[in-house]
Formats: C-alpha cells, structure tokens, sequence
C-alpha cells in the first residue's frame, strides 16, 4: 500500500447531493423528472397490505376444523366489518346454532380446513414519502420512488439519533469550543435546528425538546447523557428510529470535545437557512452516518466551487483529526508518514504518521487512528 | 428453680410436719402449760412484684431468724386472704363444724360406724337419729362463731421454706387484689415463733414479658423462637421484595414441566393429569390444583391439549374452574374444552382401570401424577412409561413415593410438592415464607443436634461427674427452659 | 466438477471471500507432506462499482502468484487447472461469507425442541440465524406475521412436529409465513427458499398452503422422534439453496462457481466442518471461538456432537458498547489492574464503536480492550453452553437412587473438563500484541479445566480447509496441524474452590528440557517454559477439594504440549471467581498479569 486510504466525514460548504426516496414496496411516483420540489412536499406514495389477523372459527365454535368451510356465511376474498356474522354452526336439528360475529374488520384471505382459522386482512395502510431534500427530480424509478438532486452545504456528523426533520438554522453557541447548555436554549428555537459548540448536555437536549426544536447539533456529547436520553443504553449503531422528540447530531463524538472550526464555521454562515437533517446512523457494513443539507440559494449556487484534495488520500499537510485516545479529538496536519511499522505503546505494531497538532505540538499515531477532515 | 423442686421424701416430711402443726396449733389453744422455746422471728420481711410475670407472682424475702439452723426446722409463709376468701372459710368452717357436731350426735346414739348399721334401722329409729342431728345442728349453729379478723381466718398457708432459705415466690395471685404477707419460724420441737408480717398490702402486676431467660415454664425462649421463626420469614419477604433475588433450588420435576408439555406439542398427544384419588378436602388434592393451573396454563401456550379424569366430583368441578382460569390468563379462552375434565368413578380401582386403558389407547405424551396416591401408584406409572411418556409425580405418601421415583422421569417429593405453588408463582411473599421457614427448620435441626451431642457428651463423661453434670445441666436448661 | 485423485494432488488453491477482504492461500505438496506456502489478500468485490466477486478473488490470487513465482491465473483471467509444472493448481475451493453470509429465519412447534432442532440445523449449515417463530414464543399470531414481514432472510426453515405427530401447529405456521410473504435479501424478482424438515404427514398439506411466491423444497424431518435428530437432510439443502439461490444471485457468484471443485460453502459451515474432521480424527474434544468486531462465533464439538451459536451483538468494534452493556461495566472493569474513570470509558467505548477501526495505541487502552474481550468471549460462551444441550423432551430412565439427583433432560454437553483443545481466532485474538495475552484470555474466558492445548489460527485458515476437506482430507488435516495451528501452550487447571493460598496441587514435569516440580496454593497461576514442539509429562496431585480430571484428589499423569507461550498452572480455582471488592480485585490480577508477563514494558515504546 503505496498510499493511505483513510475515510473521513464530509464537511463541505457546496456539494451537488442526490438523494433516493424509495417506498418501501411499490407504489405511485407523484412527481416527473426536472420538478422542483420542496422539503416536505409528497413525491410518491403507496398502500401497505394490512394487518393479518387470523381467527380460529374450528375453537370459537367448537367446530371440527373441516367442518369451517361449510359453516362460512362469508367466503373468500369478501369485506367484512366489524360486527357482521362470519359463520354459524348448523346446530342440533336446526336448533341451538350458534354464530361468531366479527370481532375486525378485513378482507377474508384464506379459510383453512387443517386448523380451522380464517385469515383476515385489515385495511390497507397509506405510506408517503416526501421529498425530504428541497431540489430537483432528477429520476424517477418506474414505482419505486425518486431521485432528488440539489446543491448544498453538506455536514456529516459522526453519530445520531432520530429520523429526518426540517427547520431553521439557529445557533446557540458562540464558539465552537463552548459547551451547549440549557441557558443557552430559548423558546425562539421552536422548530430549528439548533446548532452547539462542543459538548451537549443532558439539560440542554431535554431544554431543546421542550421549546419544540426539531434537531440538536453539537461537537460531543457523554455516554450518559445519551443514555439518559434514550432511556437505555444503546447497544449497536443503528439508529434512526428512536422516538424521541427530536434529532440529536453529534459531529466528532462521545466526551468533551469541541466541533470542528470549519464545521462551525460552516453553519454559523448558513445560520438562518432551512436546513434537512437526518440523525439515522449505521455503522455496519453499508455505512451511513447523520447528515445535515442546507440547499443553496441561487445567488450561491453562482459561486465558484471550492477546490479540494485528492479524495481520500492520507498525505503530508492534510488536515487530520486523532480519533482515539490519548489524543482523541485533536486536530493537526499530517507531518510525516513513515514507511516501517513501529511498536506502539500497546506492544503491537502498526505503520504509523506523524501528526503536526494546532497547538504546534508534533505526535505519533498509528494510522488507523486518524480520520482526514474531508472538503 | 430452687423452690421449685420437691424431692418425694422431703414432701412427705412436709405433710407429716403441716399436720402436726395443725395439731400443734390447736393444742395450743387447748393446753397453755406445754412448755416449748419458740425460736426467734426472722425479720424483715419484704415483698416486691414479681419481675417479668403475668402479674400472677409475688417475691417475698426475710432475714433469717437468729436462731436459724440451730433451732429452726422449717419456715411457714402465708398470705392474707382477700375479705372474700375470709367469708368463705368463715362459711366453710361453720358448715365443717355443724358436719362435725351432727356426726358426733349419732356417733353419741349408735357408736362408731353407724353408718354401715343404717340399713338395719327401723323407721322410728330413723327419724329419731334425724331429730338428733337436727337439734345438734341447731345447736351448732348459735354456738359456732369465727372471728374474721384472727390470724388463722386472715392468713392462708402457702408453703415451707428451709432453714437457710430466705426467699419464696408466691404464685396464683390475683392481679387485682393487694395482699399482705406472713412468716413464721419453726423450731426443731415444732415450736412457732411469732409471725412477722408485711407492713404494706401489695399488688402483683402485670409485666410486659412474661418469665426470665433461664426459668422454666416462662415464655421468654417461647417469645425468642417465635421471633425468630417469624422474623426470618418477614426478613426474607422483605428481602425478596426489595428485589434481591431468592435462589431456590432447581426443583426438576417443575422445571421439565415446560418439556414435557413440549413432548406432548411436538408429537400431537394428549397431556393427562391425574389430581389423586383423594377427594378436596386433602391438602395434596390442594396442592396438585396449584400444580395444575400452571401446567395447563403451559399447555395453553403450546396448544396442547390437557385430559384430566377424577376420582370425585367436587375434584373435577375444581379442575375445570382451574383449567379454565389458566387457559384465559394464557390468553386462549377459546381453547378451553371442559369435556376434558371429567369424572370417571370413585372406585380406587375402577379409576385405575379406566386410566391404565386410556394410556394404552391414546398414548399421552405426558403424564402427571400429582396428589394423593395409594396402591394404584406403580400401576399408573408403569403403564404411562410403558407407552412412552414423560411422567411427572408428585405427592407427600412416602410409601408411595419409592415407586414413583423408579417409574417416572420426575417426582416431587413431599415438601417439593408443597412448595410448588411457591417455586411456581415466583411471587416474593411465598418464596420469602418459603425461604423463612427453611431457616425454621435449620435452627430445629441444629438444636436437636446441639442437645443429643450434650446428651451423648454427658453420658460418655459419666466417669467425671463434675464434667458429666455441666453437660446435662446444658442438656436440661435446652430441654426444659428454653424448649418448654 | 472434475474428478480428482487424491494421491495426484500437488497444489491447492484456496480462496475466501470475507465482506471486507478476499484471502487466498495456497497449499503445495513438499516432500510428501502438504503445506500452506504462500497466501494473498485483496478487498472484496461484491458491491457496486465492481459488482463481481471473481475480480477480489483474482486479485487475491495474483498476489499470491507474485510472491510464489507460480503461475496461477492465465490471461482470460481464469484460474488455471489442473497443475502442469509451474502452472496452475489441481483443486481450487472457495468459501463465501460475503454480503453478510447466509440469513436465515428458522421456524418451529416448541421453542425448546423442533424449532431449536431447526435452528441448530441453520446454525450448523453456517446460517445467522434472523429470528426463530414457535408457537411458544409469546408473541401474537400478528406479531409474528408482523416480524416475518420485516425480516429479510435469505431462506427459511420451517419444521414441526414429530414423524406421525403435530400437523395443527405445523400447518399453522405454514399459515403465518403464508400471508406474509417474506420477501428475500436480493430483488425482488427471486422466490423466497424455503424447505420443509417437519413432520412427514403435514407435508402434503404444507404444500398446499404455500403459492408460487414460495420455492417449498421438502426434506426428511429433522426431528422424526423426539429422542433423535436427523440434521443432516435439512443441512444438506440449506447449502444446495445456498448456491442456488443466494449465491447464484450474488455478483459474479455464477462465474465462480464454475470454478470450483467444491461447492461454494459459508465460511462459519467450512469453520465447523475442518472442526469436526478434526475432532473425529483425533478423537478429541474441541471449542473453537472467532471473535469479529461485531459477532462471535463459538463452535463445539463434544462426544462427536457438533453445535455453534452466533452471538450476534457480541463483538470488538461495532458491537463493543452493546457488550459492555450487557455484562457491565464493572463487570468488565474487575479484569483492569489499575484504576480507569468510568465515565470517560464509557465515552471511549462509544468512540471505538463509531469508528470501529481504530486501535488501542496506549497500553491502558490494550488492557481495556482486552478486558472487554474478556467479557465478549465468556457470554458467547455462557449462551453456547445453553444452546448446546441434550435433546428436550425426551423420556428419562431412573432407578430409586435418583431420588435426590433428578437431572433435568436438555443439558449442557458442554463439558470443560472434557475440552482438549481450545482454539482461538479473530482479531482481538490473533492480532494481540503478545500470545500470552490470547492464552490467558482464553483461559479466563472459557475456563477450562483439566488439561487443555491452547491454539490459536495463524491467518484464519479454517474455512480453508473446512471446503478442503470435502475434498481431500489428508491435505486439509495435514496443514491444519502443521500451519494453521499455532500452539500457544496447555493450560493445566484445577476445578474446585479453596481458601487462599492453601495447597491446590502438587506438580512434577518431566521432559527433555522442562524437569520440574512444585507446589500450586490456591489462586496462584503460574506459566513454565515449554517451547513449541516440545512436549512433557505432567505429574498432579490435587487436595482433596480439587479435580484435573481424574475426581476430587486423584492424581492424573499426563503429555503436555508446549508452545509459543508454554505451560500455564491454573490454581485459581473454577469457576473462577474473582473478588468483589474492588482493590483485593485488582491485586489478585496485578498478580495473575505478573506471573504470566502478561504486559511488560516494550522494549523500544514509541509513544
């Protein structure tokens, strides 16, 4: 390996962003390609098979599960509600016949003589998507659902709880090494994404959730906390469907750490704009990590895109941030990366690079412990 | 536990010694020229409550006479009678005097051992004896008089106590009444002296606990084992409430309940429970119901289906509503058949018959044998492993319990059996009583070894009486103070 | 598929394609022995933009064609066959795990007995097994349908009942998986694989309740008797499915297993298979763990008796924070000798799982790690022992003396006494900086008792050889012995609990370089120098509360085998038990680090 290749999240202030809202099965497209959309608006939709419920006639009835089909009052494939007679036993010479009235209401999918139970089938279930990323319809896969394009200030974060959610970008910190707390949350951040500086406390998320914020974006945030939050301790990255109240988006990671200078300064000139954020993480194979899109104006979208380094590639000047400890969450430039594996404090070996800090401080990590800070 | 104790001799001396003074006293009256030297009284005489009592007891202590040992047999203690007991004696004694005074009249008449000439009498001799007795009774009757306040009508004899002794405890007092008492020394020639008396009437009261640590017949050491009995269970209860966890043993028999159901899923096969041929009112029919609801809320679960034939009617009627509770709390009301439960007869062997007959034909796939059993137990058993199920038995007949050991995959043995319902319902209140009583049952055991290892201790050392004593003064103060 | 004569083979090919990275070795026959030579690594293929996995493979392959000077791959990009002088190899075999293996979702009548026969059979078939449906499992005829719509496996088992038994339950089930209409991992134009292992009489009716969306192929019942297992059938067909379907629809999958001379096998079944062949050979008894950032893998084999369990959340780097969460944090802390602020470990474990590449620089983070190791690897194997049991619900023969000793049916065979070979592989394993390290947290983890070898796999070379051996046995054992093994030493420990520092065993060794005796006081732990390929006579003598094996206070006599670390004396006592109180904790495993050299200081530490 001639070269290092070392992920790192992306954090760039102009990025041309497709984004593809699928319905989960198949379904109606309600856009065409070079629409304009806005966030919320619907782009497709489609209708989930209900519920199954299945009720077993042969017990209810005491009947003998073959005997089922005969004492049907409704068949196959016909709408039943609530209340309507779905069978009846013939009863002793005519008499004493006994009924099971319908306790859901369906459509009859399968009557079976083995077991003597009825498959019912509830309602169907509307499911929407909708747009999510304010943009353009670039694609529209035949059923499946859309692909939106738009230019954007594009800020992966490295963590995140909750699903996608719109608002206004408010900042509550000054620095970017300021912690979030709960005075600094105000009732003005009523549906905004709210923007902090490093750690992110407990009082300060629940504060958020009160006065009705839609996100919450911050440099660190404690284990704790977290887990304060959520209830329970989060056991496997994989996340997006907390029921939380809000998202919560943490762009370095756990501890007291600060967010990066270029991702604060990044949103703080985005201030004011809406943004979309998603919190949904997973960190398996496939990996997806929270996001927040800001759309570009037009004005912006005139501006020259900004010039960057080679993707990806671990070399000397880069600006790295050390994620692991002792040094986790320092950021420096890449000083020097020397060939030979060396011994590590831990006794193993590893190839290792140099690491020139902010501070002026030079250290020595092993290579898998950097992330480049990618533009 | 001093006074307590009474050797036969030395009563027998006490009785022969009561009724001379008796005697002596009524000499006295009669003929003052008996010479005799009184020893002197003891003296300060003292009487206080007696401590941790029902308020029954009185302690009285005095100074020796100072003439104790050389010229004192014997101390006499009475009490003062209550004004009530002072009219009864008074209306005793009269009524004794009269008895004596008409027997007396017809002795004068016929002579000793009239009585047995009675039959030989003609009427006019009868109703001349009867004018007798009733003129002497008349008589009597104006010539007897007590005075209440004499010391022979207010002081009542209580006891003795030695030379030496200068304590007695006064006992079956009332806790309402004030008493005084009395002491009185006995010379060697049987002489009394002079009674000294308490000054003061005293109540005896009623204390909070009754009986001291190391006296008999108290309820001290019944009160320590009751707390600690009852202590132990509330302290596990507590305990298992707080949340602390309350192992108990694996009882197998219960935990392969969930396979044997399983079995009997898996194969299609009936699960067949049979509650004893006992009828309700037998604390194992009881404890097989509880077995019962939670095996057939199991079977609930799994969708098997669960056959219970009984010996008795009240016992199917119970089945049924126990069935029927587990089948709802299982969530499958619909599932319940009652059919299933049923009585077949309340003949021992008919039963049997019936049973052995089902298992052949139907081949359950579990079979539970849980209540109490008799000679049908290794028939049952036999059959059910015969036709390859999983048996489980349960029951507290130890002679039973050999054969289904052998025969079945699982038994409860008694105490398991009972505490079923505990190790089932996982519900602290019982696993805390349950663990409670264990506790119980280790200080009952560790006692009985303590004392027949003082016993055996005491019979080896036999050799060294001193030793020897020491063990069996142990043995006893366990077996009499504190076991009493 | 050519056939092949054993005795011609010169050189293997053997290729494995991991979701990350492809490894290829080659096996050569020296001097009449067989041999790994040589072994190359490339990333792995299947995913966009490559969408083929033969390129991986080929990559792989080349590289090891560079450093063996051997031509392996001609200029079609195919893997040359058969082995002509300096050309090409006589068998070419390949495993896959890629795309997240083989998923499946298992159903039965009785969670304890028919489905978990099933999910054995998955298991063994060298399934993930996704969630298993019973008609016990508590959960609401909806629920279940619910929870087969959300999965989407890539095949299902379903089974149920005995031959001649259960056919409600069984066809009820059908009925549940029926409506739902499980849709498969990969398109939606594939039909959901699902075979049938239940009972014989329901499978005409289980027919009918299945449409064409549903591929039903049926297979002798995997429980035709309660007493009896018959895994085979259903095991067999979950691999043919496998290639059929799973693999056939997978990028370049096709193409690659018209290479082969074996079918393509997941890589946990290859696993499982070179351990049994193993196990039988030798007539052993052997665990083996594969310790991944976010699974673990425990396979056993006891009295010929295979089992393995994934322990889904149970890993180094994805799954680290769920460990700590199941086990505790103090839990995880009584095996760190020094003391550590929990707040910041826990805000590093969450670190390490949201970049779970990173690597313990400092040696407190190594220790850390391997502390979480620890705990990783004994609940993985808490939950294999609870899984490997006896058959549930089977008939129990007793005699009066049981009275008191009813054993309940459905026992571990999970026998740590009987355990002669423990074999360690994954990264936290096999990457350790020191092999003390893995030994002893082998030994901490699994506790084994008695005599027991220690290994660990040199590259994670067992699938490997697990598809060699379907074909050529003699090769597959020979490297296995040879080059894959890695001797770390025995452990030799006592059973029982004592007092401290009391007398625990006496020991005498005899051998060529090693001639020892001693005495072991309980909660000592002791390592002796024993190189690799030397082997000794241990003499025990236990107190009496102690066992080695042969029962309390019996003296066993013994071969031990050496190795990179050497002998390990365990008098600790088992179970193990350290203590609660937190510095007498950290005394007891200052001291157990010390004697074994656990962590000494690098020579030339860097940071």
């Amino acid at each position: 390996m001639a070269k290092a290749y070392t992920p790192g999240l992306k954090v760039t202030n102009r990025i041309t962003h497709r984004c593809r809202r699928i319905l989960p099965i198949d379904g109606e497209v309600l856009v065409e390609v070079g629409d304009e959309v806005g966030a919320r608006d619907i782009v497709a939709q489609t209708f989930m098979p209900g519920d199954v419920i299945p009720v077993n006639l042969a017990n209810l009835l005491s009947l003998p599960p073959a005997d089922v089909t005969e004492c049907m009052l409704k068949q196959k494939g016909d709408k039943i509600e609530i209340g309507d007679p779905l069978a009846r036993t013939k009863g002793i010479f005519g008499m004493m016949k006994n009924t099971y009235v319908s306790r859901h209401a369906g459509t009859i999918e399968a009557v079976s003589e083995v077991t003597g139970q009825i498959i019912l089938r509830g309602e169907p279930i509307p499911v929407q998507i909708d747009a999510y990323l304010a943009g353009r319809v670039v694609e529209v896969l035949e059923s499946q659902g859309v692909v939106i394009e738009a230019d954007v200030s594009f800020v992966q974060g490295i963590f995140g709880i909750g699903g996608e959610a719109h608002g206004r970008m408010t900042m509550a910190c000054e620095r970017h090494d300021q912690e979030l707390t709960a005075d600094l949350i105000t009732e003005e951040m009523n549906d905004c994404v709210i923007i902090g500086g490093a750690r992110m406390t407990y009082e300060a998320i629940s504060k958020a959730r009160e006065v009705g914020a839609v996100a919450v974006v911050s440099g660190g945030m404690d284990d704790q906390d977290l887990k304060d939050f959520l209830g329970y301790d989060l056991g496997v990255a994989i996340t997006g469907n907390e029921d939380v109240g809000l998202t919560v988006i943490v762009t370095e990671g756990f501890g007291e750490i600060a967010m990066a200078v270029r991702t604060f300064k990044l949103l703080k000139s985005r201030e004011g704009d809406i943004a979309a954020v998603n919190g949904a993480t997973q960190i398996r194979a496939g990996v997806m990590r929270p996001e927040i899109l800001i759309p570009l104006s037009e004005e912006e979208k005139a501006h020259e895109q900004e010039s960057g380094h080679s993707e990806g590639l671990l070399e000397i000047g880069r600006p790295v941030r050390i994620i692991r400890d002792p040094y986790f969450g320092m950021i420096g430039e890449v000083g020097g990366l020397p060939a030979e594996p060396q011994t590590l404090d831990s006794g193993s070996k590893a190839r290792v690079l140099e690491v020139a800090l902010d501070s002026g401080e030079s250290v020595v990590v092993p290579r898998a412990n950097v992330e480049l800070i990618e533009g | 536990m001093k006074h307590s104790r009474v050797s036969p001799l030395r009563l027998l001396f006490l009785l022969a010694l009561v009724s001379s003074l008796a005697s002596a006293t009524h000499g006295q009256e009669a003929d003052d020229g008996v010479v005799s030297s009184p020893p002197r009284p003891p003296s300060n005489l003292r009487a206080v409550d007696y401590p941790m009592d029902k308020g029954e007891k009185i302690d009285l202590t005095w100074d020796l006479s100072l003439d104790d040992p050389e010229n004192v047999s014997t101390y006499l203690v009475y009490r003062s009678r209550t004004d009530k007991e002072i009219e009864k004696k008074i209306a005793d004694d009269r009524k004794k005097f009269i008895d004596a005074v008409k027997t007396a009249a017809t002795e004068g008449l016929f002579g000793e051992g009239w009585k047995d000439r009675m039959a030989d009498l003609t009427q006019e001799q009868l109703t001349h004896v009867r004018e007798v007795r009733s003129r002497a009774a008349e008589r009597a009757e104006t010539t007897f008089s007590s005075d209440p306040t004499s010391e022979d009508n207010v002081y009542k004899f209580l006891g003795t106590a030695m030379p030496g002794e200068n304590e007695f405890v006064i006992d079956k007092l009332d806790g309402k009444k004030s008493y005084t008492f009395m002491v009185k020394a006995v010379g060697t020639d049987l002489s009394q002296s002079a009674g000294v008396v308490t000054e003061v009437g005293l109540t005896p009261v009623l204390q909070w606990f009754d009986g001291e640590w190391n006296t008999s017949g108290g309820r001290f050491w019944l009160s320590i084992i009751i707390l600690v009995f009852c202590g132990a269970v509330v302290f596990w209860i507590l305990r298992a409430r707080s949340g602390k966890p309350i192992r108990v043993r694996k009882i197998a028999g219960l935990e392969a309940v969930d396979e044997a159901v399983g079995r009997a899923t898996e194969m299609g096969r009936p699960i067949l429970f049979v509650p004893g041929i006992q009828d309700m009112n037998d604390i194992q029919t009881i404890a097989a119901m509880t077995i019962l609801s939670h095996i057939s809320k199991t079977a609930a679960e799994y969708d098997a289906k669960i056959e219970v034939p009984t010996a008795r009617s009240l016992v199917m009627t119970t089945a049924r509503e126990t069935v029927q509770a587990s089948y709802l709390t299982a969530g499958k009301p619909d599932a319940y058949n009652q059919d299933l439960i049923y009585y077949v007869t309340d003949e021992q062997f008919g039963f049997v018959a019936y049973l052995s007959g089902m298992m052949v034909r139907e081949k359950p796939a579990a079979c539970f044998y849980m209540g109490a059993f008799y000679a049908e137990s290794l028939i049952l058993a036999e059959t059910g492993n015969h036709v390859g199920a999983i048996q489980i038995a349960g029951t507290a007949m130890p002679a039973q319990l050999p054969f289904f050991v052998a025969a079945c995959d699982y038994t409860l043995i008694g105490e398991e059996f009972f505490a079923a319902s505990a190790y089932l319902s996982g519900s602290p209140e019982e696993l805390g009583s349950l663990k409670g009583q264990d506790v119980g049952k280790i200080i009952v055991v560790f006692l009985m070894f303590i004392g027949i290892t003082l016993f055996t201790l005491a019979a080896l050392t036999s050799a060294n009486p001193g030793l020897s004593s020491i063990f069996r003064n142990m043995g006893d103060f366990l077996k009499n103070v504190i076991l009493t | 598929m050519n056939q092949i004569d054993p005795d011609q083979v010169q050189v293997i090919l053997a290729t494995d394609c991991g979701s990350t990275t492809t490894k290829a070795i080659l096996i050569q026959k020296l001097e009449g022995v067989y041999r790994q030579t040589h072994r190359g690594e490339a990333p792995t293929t299947v995913e966009e933009p490559f969408a083929d996995v033969t390129m991986g493979v080929i990559n792989s392959v080349t590289e090891v064609e560079e450093l063996s000077g051997r031509k392996l791959v001609d200029e079609s990009g195919r893997i040359i066959q058969p082995a002509s002088g300096d050309e090409g190899c006589d068998i070419y075999i390949s495993t896959s795990s890629a795309g997240g293996g083989l998923q499946m979702m298992v159903a039965g009548v009785v969670a304890e007995m028919t489905a978990a026969s099933a999910k054995r059979a998955a298991l063994g078939a060298g399934a993930i097994v996704m969630d298993v449906i019973s008609a016990n499992d508590k959960r609401k005829p909806h629920e279940q349908i619910n929870r087969i719509r959300e999965l989407r496996p890539d095949m299902i088992l379903v089974s149920g009942g005995t031959d001649g038994g259960n056919t409600t339950q069984v066809v009820q089930i059908a009925e549940l998986i029926a409506p739902a209409k499980p849709q498969p991992r990969f398109g939606k134009e594939f039909t959901m694989p699902l075979i049938y292992a239940g009972n014989k009489d329901a499978a005409p009716l289980i027919e009918k309740v299945f449409d064409e969306s549903i591929d039903l192929s049926i297979v002798p019942n995997l429980r035709p008797k309660m007493e009896m297992e018959n895994l085979g059938p259903a095991r067999d067909m979950i691999h043919d499915m496998f290639l059929e379907h799973v693999m056939a629809h997978a990028p370049g999958y096709d193409k690659l297993m018209g290479w082969t001379d074996a079918p393509i096998m997941p890589t946990p079944a290859a696993v499982g298979n070179i351990l049994q062949r193993i196990a039988k050979d030798k007539k052993i008894n052997v665990v083996g763990v594969d310790i991944g950032g976010a699974t673990t893998d425990v396979f056993s084999v006891f009295d010929k008796t295979f089992n393995r369990t994934v322990s889904a959340n149970l890993g180094m780097s994805y799954s680290i924070s769920n460990v700590c969460a199941e086990s505790g944090m103090e839990n995880i802390l009584r095996w760190v000798h020094f003391d550590m602020d929990e707040r910041e470990l826990r805000n590093r474990v969450k670190n390490k799982m949201i970049r779970p590449t990173t690597i313990p620089q400092s040696k407190e983070a190594l220790i850390f790690e391997q502390a979480v190791a620890r705990e990783a690897l004994r609940l993985a194997y808490i939950q294999h022992k609870e899984f490997a049991t006896t058959l549930k619900g089977v008939q129990q023969q007793r005699t009066v003396g049981d009275t008191f000793s009813q054993e309940a049916g459905g026992q571990t065979i999970v026998d740590n006494m009987k355990l002669n070979l423990l074999v360690a592989s994954g990264g936290v394993l096999s990457h350790a900086p020191r092999m003390h390290q893995t030994a002893l947290l082998l030994v901490d983890a699994f506790e084994p008792e008695g005599v027991t070898h220690l290994a660990k796999d040199s590259i994670f070379m067992m699938p490997h050889l697990g598809v060699l051996a379907e074909v050529h046995t003699k090769a597959a054992v020979e490297v296995f012995e040879k080059d894959c093994l890695i001797y770390l030493g025995t452990c030799v420990a006592a059973k029982g609990l004592g007092k401290p520092d009391k007398l625990c065993f006496t020991f005498t060794l005899r051998g060529d370089t090693l001639n020892e005796s001693g005495e072991m006081n309980f909660g000592d732990i002791r390592l002796l120098p024993l190189g690799p390929e030397e082997t000794a006579t241990i003499t025990c003598e236990p107190s009496r509360n102690f066992d080695l094996g042969a029962g309390p206070g019996k003296k066993i006599e013994q071969e031990v085998r050496g190795g990179t670390v050497g002998l390990i004396l365990d008098a600790r006592g088992r179970p193990l038990r350290l203590p609660v109180d937190r510095p007498a904790c950290q005394k007891a495993i200052a001291k157990w680090v010390d004697a074994i050299g656990l962590y000494p200081e690098p020579e030339e530490a860097l940071v």
